[in-house]
């Protein structure tokens, strides 16, 4: 059912706790900021499955994020689109862009992939910058609207936090089926094959930048679905939508969440937006502790929040070992260990 | 909206191309400077140093520090970049080394992390606000050059800058140190293998990077003035002139910058808002044509 | 790697328990006792130095209140606007849901400002802003939202007239303009205002807010050979602009005349040879000749030891307006304080002012100035005088785009 694997306990249990964990969301913090984390999450798994899964680093999925909210909103306020049409364009907005940008990116390797995909942000950034006439600037782009979620004869408002919430909550639900999937796919396999090993994946016969430019362009896909969402949440495209700035908190997310893990960038999002908005309240000079924590992750725990609990359960489960022997006295092979 | 320009047009008007081109030298000038040293870090140590660019910023500040606390404009102008150039050293023996067998990504991060954190520290130290500096009262004014009237202090940075940029390039082709690092970033497990200690380079390399970007951050000071963001700003310009002009090419990083300065200060005067955008498109046009960029090696 | 398991599940439950021990007043919605006011003002970023000045404004105010209104308690929140549009909106929305807000103050930048105002508009809470851009009393007009900065046609007709009243001769203009959407509406009504004289304008450099390097906009200018220089633009661009206009020689040969400044604010950092033949028309300088202004210069100055500037006189103003306004409706709510405010005509900060009620722009008083030779300033701070004060001429009408202001 739904490709859940009942039979494996954990990762049903951990699949429910999503679910929980989405539907408590709102509950703990103001529902416009659960909505923002979830928005980022899509963001964040997006790259990570270009990142975590495939191995290419990109610092620039603002880019596709921007493009997927400038285009969609452009055409709310222009074009009066539903809000289908503006999913719809957003998220090809971002993949057609990646796919542009993508092959040319792939044109190389290592640094030059990064820094190319680096170089086509600020472009795109300046871009957005000067065309005021379009984008509005550095003032951004207001008046987007949330239209409603129609079926039929149905008619659902997103005018209050908590729909909106509940909508974007949905959406990355969604996203994350597909991820899922996805990940757990032939393809899937094949990509973490290039990214353990990328001579060996194409001696093997994969034509690895092919794959490459694929999941690049399913990645900006995804966050411009992001894109389209960030949006319509506060009515404006600001033009950090598209700044490089954002594309390395995209990249923070993922790594604070743990890379190449399914639950890591909703993880990474969470800790960081919630941190973010709730301590930029308390104290403005709120960036030099994500900063810290960033070179903290990368220094010492570059699994993430992930290897944190991996480390911690690991602790436990040694603990628990020593107090069952210490109960029994012997150890599994019979003899006594005197020394732990 | 539609922008109004009453646009003069630059090639008719000498004295403005003259102003153009002569700030373009100075931008270009001290673009060159950044780039040498982020093409030194990018060149051995195989990272886009994000960093770069806050300690340009730094080397700025340091400099307003010192200036007021007792050691006036030229005694901080000497002094400031070796502040830089040691806080670079000890992110590179505190931080970046313990990075060197992981992959090279993780270095990138933690030079973005501390990006980050420096700018924040900078305003927590020197408050959020843009800071003016005037220049020494003998380099202050202007002079007339007959086709324009250019201001002194750029007039003497062209030279001063051209004169470190010299001095640079000298140290890394004729001294034997500057031979060690031009051979690591051929090969460094070459140079590793003959014995030389390659750990050391690696200190002394980054360092010198830094201390040239704060240098080129306390020299611009009095034409630029100072605001926390100086560093993020400038960070994508250093990046364009490394690639443009070459990874690991000192020459190709003068080059480059004095292409990327020209190039924006004769769009600013010709269509402002191409300025930018022409910058990038070139960088990316050259690393899809010629990856190692016009002078580059490999 | 594997999907989630144990450890994940315990992070999402430790991420759930913090999150309710910390966020828990998110739920709890602020009574309707109390007056909530929300200074939306800039405290990083670049404009980061005006924010505790907005805020002291404000404060001022609400103690001359003392601290309450209607026999209601007034509480005053503030939130970094970062002069970001994004992070301001984000904010301001966040405050609404969880303080209650009914009352907007701010913030300093226009961009931001349009931003904010459409999260005032759709959660029905009073938005008070001084600025420059026409859009806020125009094509983004609502009952909800207010404009005290004179209307950029007015403020611009007031520094030409008096300008080429004692410069007739002055007719080549070149501009700089702040690429957004402040310097958008003053570099429109300078060209406007300058038609009855036939100004021409030689040249017009729109230029990104923050911008480091002046030169070669400085070097156009001077190509161009104006009589005046006219600045448009906001923030250290102001300053740097200045600097480097003298730098090349421009200055102070040719007069610099900022249409839109803030003064005082940016008079402490220049140069006295910087403010050689520099003329500067504002919304607020603390030698207005009103009961309120004065009588409020002098708290201001008693309290912390310099003049205010154009920001804490702004700030300070609009609260008073507010908290009147609230008088005047007997009501804390922000709809009745609407309907009170349209069409009022009264005395306060300004002097005489009207607010209209189809635009919801404050008709009042703009102030042009001449800065002193340093010889003549008879204290620290005495940096200029006013040479003249102005509330007509009233945009007509067919320039307005605000033609439906909407319901409340």
């Amino acid at each position: 059912m739904l490709g859940i694997d009942t039979q494996r306990p954990h990762a049903f249990l951990a699949f429910t706790a999503l679910v929980a964990g989405l539907m408590l969301l709102p509950l703990v913090m103001r529902p416009i900021i659960a909505a923002d984390i979830c928005v980022f999450a899509i963001a964040a798994m997006a790259l990570n499955l270009i990142f975590g899964y495939t191995g290419m680093l990109s610092f620039g999925q603002a880019t596709f994020f921007g493009m997927g909210a400038y285009v969609s909103a452009l055409l709310m306020i222009h074009a009066s689109a539903n809000l289908y049409l503006a999913l719809l364009a957003g998220t090809l907005a971002g993949a057609v862009t990646a796919a542009v940008v993508g092959y040319l990116c792939l044109q190389r390797v290592g640094i030059y992939f990064i820094m190319l995909t680096f170089a086509f942000n600020q472009l795109f950034y300046f871009l957005a910058y000067k065309w005021t006439g379009l984008t509005g600037g550095d003032d951004g782009l207001p008046g987007v609207p949330r239209p409603p979620v129609t079926f039929g004869t149905l008619r659902l408002p997103l005018d209050t936090s908590v729909t909106y919430y509940v909508f974007v909550a949905v959406v990355f639900f969604l996203v994350f089926y597909v991820m899922k999937r996805l990940v757990e796919s032939p393809l899937g396999m094949i990509c973490q094959a290039i990214r353990e090993n990328p001579e060996r994946a194409a001696a093997v016969g994969y034509h690895v930048k092919r794959y490459q430019w694929l999941v690049f362009t399913i990645a900006g896909a995804f966050s411009g679905l992001a894109g389209v969402l960030y949006a319509m949440m506060y009515g404006i495209v600001p033009i950090e939508a598209i700044f490089w700035v954002t594309s390395g908190d995209i990249v923070f997310m993922v790594l604070i969440g743990g890379i190449g893990n399914l639950y890591g960038p909703l993880i990474g999002a969470v800790v960081l937006r919630w941190l973010s908005e709730t301590l930029s309240v308390l104290w403005h000079r709120w960036p030099l502790l994500s900063g810290t924590f960033l070179i903290i992750v990368v220094l010492f725990l570059r699994g993430g929040c992930v290897e944190v609990l991996e480390r911690g359960r690991e602790l436990l489960a040694r603990l628990d070992m020593r107090r069952k022997e210490a109960g029994y006295g012997v150890a599994a092979d019979g003899e006594t260990d005197e020394k732990f | 909206m539609e922008i109004e320009h009453e646009e003069t047009d630059a090639f008719m008007n000498v004295a403005l191309l003259a102003t153009a081109l002569l700030n373009g030298v100075v931008t270009g000038m001290i673009y060159a400077l950044l780039g040498i040293g982020l093409s030194l870090v990018l060149g051995l140590l195989n990272i886009p140093n994000f960093a770069h660019g806050v300690l340009y910023a730094l080397g700025a500040y340091f400099l307003i520090s010192m200036a007021q606390a007792w050691l006036g404009f030229w005694g901080s102008m000497l002094l400031a970049p070796f502040g830089v150039a040691a806080l670079g050293g000890l992110i590179e023996y505190a931080g970046v080394r313990r990075l060197y067998g992981v992959h090279p990504d993780y270095i990138l991060l933690l030079t973005f992390g501390l990006a980050l954190v420096l700018t924040e520290v900078i305003v927590l130290i020197w408050g959020p606000v843009g800071i003016t500096v005037l220049p020494p009262p003998i380099l202050a004014g202007g002079v007339d050059l007959g086709v324009t009237f250019y201001p002194k202090y750029r007039l003497a940075l062209m030279v001063v800058t051209l004169v470190l940029v010299l001095a640079t390039w000298l140290f890394i082709e004729k001294t034997k140190y500057g031979a060690i690092i031009r051979a690591g970033i051929e090969d460094r497990d070459m140079v590793n293998a003959l014995g030389i200690n390659i750990r050391r380079v690696f200190t002394v390399t980054f360092a010198t990077g830094a201390g040239l970007a704060g240098l080129a951050g306390a020299l611009v000071a009095p034409v630029r003035g100072l605001l926390p963001t100086m560093g993020i700003e400038i960070l994508p310009f250093a990046f364009v002139v490394v690639v443009v002009g070459g990874l690991g090419s000192l020459p190709g990083a003068i080059l480059g910058g004095l292409l990327v300065g020209v190039v924006q200060s004769l769009m600013t005067a010709m269509w402002a808002p191409g300025a930018d955008i022409v910058v990038f498109a070139a960088m990316a046009l050259v690393l899809l044509l010629q990856p190692q960029g016009l002078l580059g090696k490999r | 790697m594997k999907g989630l398991t144990r450890r994940n599940v315990l992070q999402l439950g430790a991420t759930g328990a913090a999150g309710v021990v910390l966020g828990a007043p998110a739920f709890l919605r602020a009574q309707s006792q109390p007056v909530v006011m929300l200074g939306i003002w800039p405290f990083t970023g670049p404009f980061a130095d005006v924010g505790p000045l907005l805020d002291r404004g404000v404060q001022l105010a609400i103690e001359e209140w003392g601290g309450q209104v209607l026999e209601k308690p007034i509480k005053y929140i503030t939130r970094d606007s970062e002069t970001k549009p994004g992070a301001a909106t984000r904010r301001v929305e966040e405050a609404i849901d969880s303080e209650g807000v009914q009352y907007v103050i701010g913030p300093w930048s226009s961009g931001v400002a349009l931003a904010v105002t459409e999260v005032a508009k759709r959660r029905k809470a009073l938005h008070y802003f001084s600025g420059g851009t026409e859009e806020l009393a125009g094509k983004r007009c609502h009952r909800y939202g207010f404009q005290w900065a004179v209307s950029p046609y007015t403020a611009m007709h007031v520094v030409m007239d008096k300008f080429m009243e004692l410069n007739p001769q002055a007719k080549r203009w070149y501009l700089f303009v702040s690429d957004y959407a402040f310097g958008w509406s003053v570099e429109k009504y300078i060209k406007v205002a300058g038609q009855k004289y036939h100004i021409d304008f030689v040249g017009t450099d729109r230029v990104l807010l923050g911008t480091r390097e002046w030169s070669g906009f400085v070097a156009k200018a001077a190509a161009a050979k104006p009589d005046v220089l006219c600045l448009l633009n906001a923030g250290q661009d102001v300053i740097i602009s200045i600097r480097e206009a003298h730098n090349f020689g421009l200055a102070p040969q040719v007069p610099v005349v900022i249409g839109w400044g803030v003064g005082v604010e940016d008079f402490v950092q220049l140069d006295p040879k910087n403010r050689e033949n520099l003329w500067v028309g504002t919304n607020a300088y603390y030698t207005v000749d009103t009961p309120v202004a004065k009588k409020y210069a002098e708290t201001y100055q008693q309290k912390f030891g310099v003049p205010p500037g154009y920001a804490p006189n702004a700030a300070y103003a609009m609260t008073r307006l507010v908290l009147r306004g609230i008088e005047k409706a007997k009501s804390t709510a922000p709809a009745d304080v609407a309907q009170a405010l349209e069409g009022w005509e009264t005395v306060d900060w300004p002097g005489k002012l009207r607010i209209n009620p189809n635009t919801h722009q404050t008709e009042r008083d703009y102030f042009f100035l001449r800065c002193k030779p340093e010889a003549k300033m008879q204290h620290a701070y005495d940096f200029a005088d006013i040479i003249a004060v102005g509330a007509t001429p009233l945009m007509p009408t067919e320039f307005n785009e605000c033609k439906d202001i909407g319901t409340l």
